[in-house]
């Protein structure tokens, strides 16, 4: 398996894994206090620990593991494929932020829950973008 | 020859000399250049293109 596709996967669970846990808690229980709502911001925060401490721990484990395949520069492979993969993401992002800009959230609505949307939005393209890594290594791409 | 000798004498990974070798990944021409130079070869007698039936 190449390194880059290794470091995919640990950002998919990096990132999943914390923000799937607040999210759920966000609709199980969504925000209801008025801003600046401390607890809300004190899940959120714990999220994002977690996931720096998952992605920094397994990157550097990784880097261990694999010092050669590491320290190597990307080659055109794994840029055509990061390329690619980032088209994937932004057009994603791109598609749910101007859906949920203009039309669930007519200017008319705010705070905890644009927040969330927009929170939820960067996930998934990064989710969707890392998803793309592994799916373009692993089935092949010819650029 | 090894995968990652004709790797790092072409410029790229070993992983990806394995997805060319499996037809997971078409190489720029410039790396097809490189690897039928390494080879002694021309490009089209390392390279061929399969007309689908």
């Amino acid at each position: 398996m190449p390194y880059r596709e290794r470091a995919a996967w640990l950002a998919l669970c990096a990132m999943g894994l914390p923000f799937t846990g607040y999210f759920v808690w966000v609709i199980a229980a969504p925000p209801t206090a008025a801003m600046p709502d401390w607890s809300t911001f004190t899940r959120f925060g714990v999220a994002i620990a977690l996931q720096i401490a998952i992605w920094s721990l397994g990157t550097l484990w990784l880097r261990r593991r694999h010092p050669e395949d590491a320290a190597a520069p990307l080659d055109e492979r794994d840029l055509a494929i990061s390329r690619r993969s980032i088209q994937t993401g932004y057009s994603i992002l791109f598609a749910v932020t101007c859906i949920n800009i203009g039309c669930v959230f007519p200017f008319a609505q705010g705070g905890w829950k644009l927040i969330n949307v927009g929170l939820a939005s960067i996930v998934l393209a990064e989710l969707v973008r890392n998803s793309a890594v592994i799916w373009l290594y692993r089935r092949g791409f010819h650029g | 020859m090894t995968q990652a000798d004709l790797g790092a004498r072409v410029g790229v990974t070993r992983q990806t000399i394995a997805a060319i070798e499996s037809g997971k990944y078409a190489p720029t021409l410039e790396t097809a250049m490189r690897i039928a130079e390494a080879f002694g070869k021309r490009v089209d007698e390392v390279f061929f293109w399969q007309v689908a039936p």
